[in-house]
């Protein structure tokens, strides 16, 4: 493998220098640069060593910097860089994915890079990647981060209990998928308590957009108007949509209890430990949950299929797009080591390797038509059909609050604190007057 | 350990023995200048900020926080429920803090262990009760579920912390476990000053058990029972790390209290006048009902 | 007083209720903390591990700086204790042995300020902080806690000192010593467990804060062991377990030093209000 190799040489390369200076003896006493790196995905088993094996590589091509890694959760990280930044402290560099984007852009959080972009060639460097992986991190013609990956979300489910249930079809519209859920509930012991369930959401914070919108957009519906001015959660679709969440918790009781208190990484973690059979996912899914649970085997037992929809032959997006970033602090006492630092991160060989580590695409063009591991990948295919079914989730600085008051009312809809249509409407009264504020 | 030698007749006199008293302001200066600058002027400041006036965005005399108060759902069931819990857990820690002091007051065998064990839940940091006691209530792998199960009191897990009115009785749970001790110390170092002679007079009487606790043990016990009320409904009032760790306020804010959403007001939201506000109505609350103690303490010092 | 045997019955089942009531969440936050990551989530919970293992101690112990954590809530809390009880020695001398004018408002103001909640001053704190450059630093956290201990520890000291007869202040001043030598060289070794009692306090209340840390600490070397713990949960990788593990770690040291303390502590409290 050309990589692997290419990887081999550059440690080579990098043992022989640093061999180099300790055999002269006389280590050159520059003054080490410090950059300091957040990103929620270092709180993580696989992603974390990928991502501490580039910054060791980086490190060796930049002796003068030394990297500092800051795990974050994700459901704490936006109110700990928030409040960081507005101390005038925080990570030099830091990562973040589209949800909150417009909002740090619209408060200062993030650095304009434009400036740096322009030395890189501008426009030239920018055309490499998506035109739609730019968007979350462009305003009034400035860039504000360099995207990293984008993906869209897909159905992930393990082969093996599908067939055990008898499950022949995968599933392709909510009804069908409704019927198969129930056929994967069940106790896997005679006479024993139901231990096995079809599926969850996620209604905890962490995770809840990707994965909860898609049901929304599988029905239809959305949550604002496409000129993201108004609520869109008084349509028909909108209430079946809802509905059809509630229903499945209460009525089907195909998703485990306690499904307020899932995040993403509880949603894994049933998929790891064969409690469920199906999860909203992205190639990511396969990587963290094989490496839950090894005795699952998932690289061979789970697949991924296209997010179902109401009917068939609706051409409409069904999906949400996930993208992440790199940004600098307007804090940093560096900035140009910190570019150094974003620019190797988004360049092609790292995109490469967060493919080989993570199976995520890259946000370059360049890198997923190129690199052969992602073109012969079939869940690099279903991935990208499924990209061309998506959008993104709202692009505007209000959108976390708005998120988070959904959730809210989705909440209290699955603890029947309100009636699926009580609830609705009450996020659609709320998020209006969210959007009338100015 | 030592009893309290009776100062009072240093107090009483005042000026007399002491001819240096201007050097008493010396002593406490570093004292009063830190209670200014990290306790007086924060406080200060943050009363401003209520009123829209100090670093904020834009400086202007305004009501506007307290306005919005009065309509904000959030908030109203915030004060709702810091009420509710402040008076069902420290009614709670007066009963078995009360019930277990006077067990622990009898001749009982290996008082220390006992004494002990009463002790431990209190030594937990409220942000580690919340930890500890949210894993008991998982509903898969906890440890609530599991015993409700094994014995069979329910057929399916319930969802303790998913369902608003169960997240908010585990969150009371959890602290009236926790905090307890302390009412209990307090009641027992009184119960413990009551001289013996008096249950034996009650006795000569005739009192039957149940008398002997009415007309001896309560009034005796009157002021720990004030000193106790106070400062523990000031302490759970106060209340930040249990709710924090536990459910976060959640399931939406079913069980958020006061304490929590001006703490997410200011950092989360970056309102800050509006998260300045909470605080203050809060501390208003907390002086008033704390001036019976301030009171009690400060009658002594004459 | 003697009491039968029915009686007996009832205070020792009332003592073992107490037992099972007060005990169980240590226990399953010691039983969790030694399984492995897969039980931990097994459903229904096993209520003793299977495997006995000592893995998450190890992981939270070397490779989530959990030492580090350690020693930062030791430094913090030590430095609060030392700083409060320091200011406090001088302080309660002063309230217990001078009667200048304005002394009852000013201690009325420091009882007075153990009421205000912490929110009240941690955002204009933060403030204060971002301003003076003291954000993210434990200097900046230690500031911060003794506004927790320090009224408590003035009072209490001050409770401690009244209890030493004023004679031997009378004695001192004859032999010829300064206010500041009769403190240090009669008053304080006479309090010495009192004040030991109320340094220990003080570390105490500054170990479980979680709030201050929240809002003023954001570098992850700076945690300390609350804010650790609470930064673990909901990352990806962190199970119960190792949470149970670290909670365990962080109760150790609260949870011997009050049991060492606690007669003291109670006099602390109440010494102030009652006095018979």
């Amino acid at each position: 493998m050309f990589t692997s190799l290419a990887k081999r040489l550059t440690l080579g390369v990098g043992a022989a220098m640093v061999a180099g200076t300790i055999a002269c003896g006389s280590g050159p006493a520059t003054a080490q640069t410090v950059i300091t790196y957040a990103d929620w995905q270092l709180a993580q088993d696989i992603w974390g060593r990928s991502l501490r094996e580039a910054f060791a590589e980086f490190e060796k091509q930049n002796p003068g910097i030394k990297i500092n890694v800051e795990p974050v959760a994700l459901a704490q990280r936006d109110i700990k860089f928030a409040t960081a930044i507005r101390a005038g402290a925080g990570p030099d560099v830091f990562a973040l994915d589209a949800n909150p984007v417009k909002q740090y852009i619209a408060e200062g959080w993030v650095k304009d890079l434009t400036p740096f972009v322009d030395k890189e060639g501008g426009k030239k460097f920018l055309s490499d990647f998506y035109p739609r992986s730019l968007e979350p991190v462009t305003e009034n013609g400035k860039v504000y981060g360099i995207p990293k990956n984008i993906v869209a979300m897909v159905m992930v489910y393990n082969e093996v209990m599908f067939k055990e249930a008898g499950i022949t079809k995968v599933p392709e519209t909510w009804d069908e998928f409704r019927v198969a859920m129930k056929k994967l509930t069940k106790a896997t012991t005679a006479g024993g308590p139901i231990d096995q369930w079809g599926w969850t959401i996620v209604a905890a914070q962490a995770g809840f957009d990707l994965r909860s919108s898609v049901i929304l957009r599988g029905f239809g519906a959305d949550f604002l108007t496409p000129d993201w001015k108004k609520s869109a959660l008084d349509t028909p679709q909108a209430k079946e949509a809802f509905k059809f969440i509630v229903d499945t918790i209460h009525e089907d009781k195909t998703m485990p209890p306690g499904v307020a208190q899932v995040d993403a990484n509880a949603a894994r973690r049933l998929l790891a430990n064969k409690k469920t059979a199906v999860k909203i996912g992205t190639t990511w899914s396969l990587p963290e949950v094989s490496g839950m649970n090894p005795a699952l085997d998932g690289w061979n037992v789970l697949k991924m299929a296209h997010i179902p929809q109401k009917k068939l032959d609706d051409k409409s997006v069904r999906s949400t797009l996930y993208q992440k970033s790199l940004f600098m602090n307007p804090n940093t006492k560096n900035p140009e080591a910190a570019w150094k630092l974003i620019k190797f991160m988004s360049d092609p060989p790292q995109m490469a390797k967060w493919f080989d580590d993570n199976l995520m695409l890259s946000a370059r063009q360049s890198v997923n038509v190129s690199h052969k591991p992602i073109t012969s990948s079939p869940y690099a295919l279903t991935v990208a059909q499924e990209i061309n079914r998506s959008a993104f989730l709202p692009l505007i600085p209000k959108w976390p609050e708005i998120l988070e008051t959904f959730r809210r009312n989705l909440q209290d809809a699955i603890a029947k604190s309100k009636t699926p249509d009580e609830a609705l409407t009450n996020a659609h009264n709320q998020i209006n007057a969210i959007l009338a504020r100015p | 350990m030592t009893k309290t030698h009776d100062i009072g007749d240093v107090s009483n006199d005042g000026t007399g023995t002491m001819r240096d008293n201007y050097k008493g302001y010396l002593f406490i200066l570093p004292a009063l200048l830190m209670l200014v600058v990290i306790l007086g002027f924060p406080a200060l400041a943050a009363f401003l900020q209520s009123f829209n006036l100090m670093w904020v965005a834009k400086p202007g005399f305004s009501l506007g926080a307290y306005r919005a108060l009065v309509d904000d759902a959030e908030f109203l069931h915030s004060l709702f429920n810091t009420v509710v819990f402040v008076v069902v857990v420290v009614s709670s820690h007066l009963v078995v803090g009360l019930s277990i002091a006077l067990l622990l007051n009898m001749d009982i065998k290996f008082k220390w262990m006992w004494r002990v064990v009463a002790i431990l839940p209190w030594t937990m940091p409220d942000v580690i009760g919340g930890l500890v006691w949210r894993f008991m209530f998982d509903t898969l792998p906890g440890i609530v579920n599991s015993v409700l199960l094994r014995t069979h009191l329910t057929t399916e897990p319930v969802d303790w912390l998913g369902q608003p009115g169960l997240a908010f009785f585990a969150v009371i749970l959890a602290e009236s476990w926790r905090g307890y001790p302390y009412v209990m110390l307090i009641l027992l170092a009184g119960l413990q000053s009551i001289p013996r002679q008096q249950y034996e007079a009650a006795e000569l009487d005739g009192c039957s058990a149940l008398q002997k606790f009415m007309y001896v043990t309560m009034p005796n016990l009157k002021h720990m029972f004030i000193i106790s009320l106070v400062l523990d409904t000031v302490w759970e009032s106060r209340l930040f790390g249990m709710v924090y760790s536990m459910t976060g306020g959640g399931p939406g804010y079913s069980s958020q209290i006061l304490t929590l959403l001006s703490y997410k007001q200011y950092f989360q939201f970056f309102n800050v006048s509006y998260g300045a506000a909470m605080a203050v109505v809060l501390a208003t609350v907390l002086f008033f009902i704390s001036l019976p103690y301030l009171r009690l303490s400060m009658r002594q010092q004459i | 007083m003697k009491k039968s045997n029915s009686m007996w019955v009832f205070i020792y089942g009332a003592l073992a209720v107490m037992l099972v009531y007060n005990l169980t969440p240590f226990f399953w936050m010691v039983v969790s903390s030694f399984k492995s990551e897969l039980e931990v989530v097994s459903y229904p919970a096993t209520l003793l591990p299977n495997v006995f293992t000592t893995d998450a101690y190890e992981k939270i112990w070397l490779q989530e700086g959990f030492l580090l954590y350690f020693k930062n809530s030791l430094t913090v809390s030590l430095s609060t204790a030392a700083l409060s009880s320091l200011v406090g020695i001088f302080a309660g001398y002063g309230f217990s042995r001078f009667r200048f004018k304005g002394r009852l408002a000013i201690m009325t103001a420091f009882l007075a300020t153990q009421m205000i909640p912490g929110v009240l001053l941690v955002g204009p704190y933060f403030k204060m902080m971002t301003l003076t450059g003291l954000y993210d630093t434990l200097f900046g956290l230690i500031l911060a806690q003794t506004s927790i201990t320090l009224p408590f520890s003035v009072w209490m000291i001050k409770g401690y000192m009244d209890t030493v007869p004023i004679e031997i202040d009378q004695a001192a001043e004859v032999d010829g010593a300064s206010r500041l030598q009769t403190l240090f060289l009669c008053i304080v070794p006479l309090v010495l467990p009192g004040l030991v009692a109320t340094t220990i306090f003080a570390f105490l209340l500054s170990w479980g804060d979680l709030l201050w840390a929240l809002c003023l600490i954001s570098d992850p070397q700076k945690q300390t062991m609350t804010l650790g713990i609470t930064q673990l949960v909901g990352q990806f990788r962190v199970y119960w377990s190792e949470i149970m593990a670290a909670t365990v770690i962080a109760s150790i040291i609260p949870a011997c030093l009050y049991l060492v303390l606690q007669r003291y502590l109670v006099q602390g409290f109440t010494e102030a209000a009652v006095k018979e």
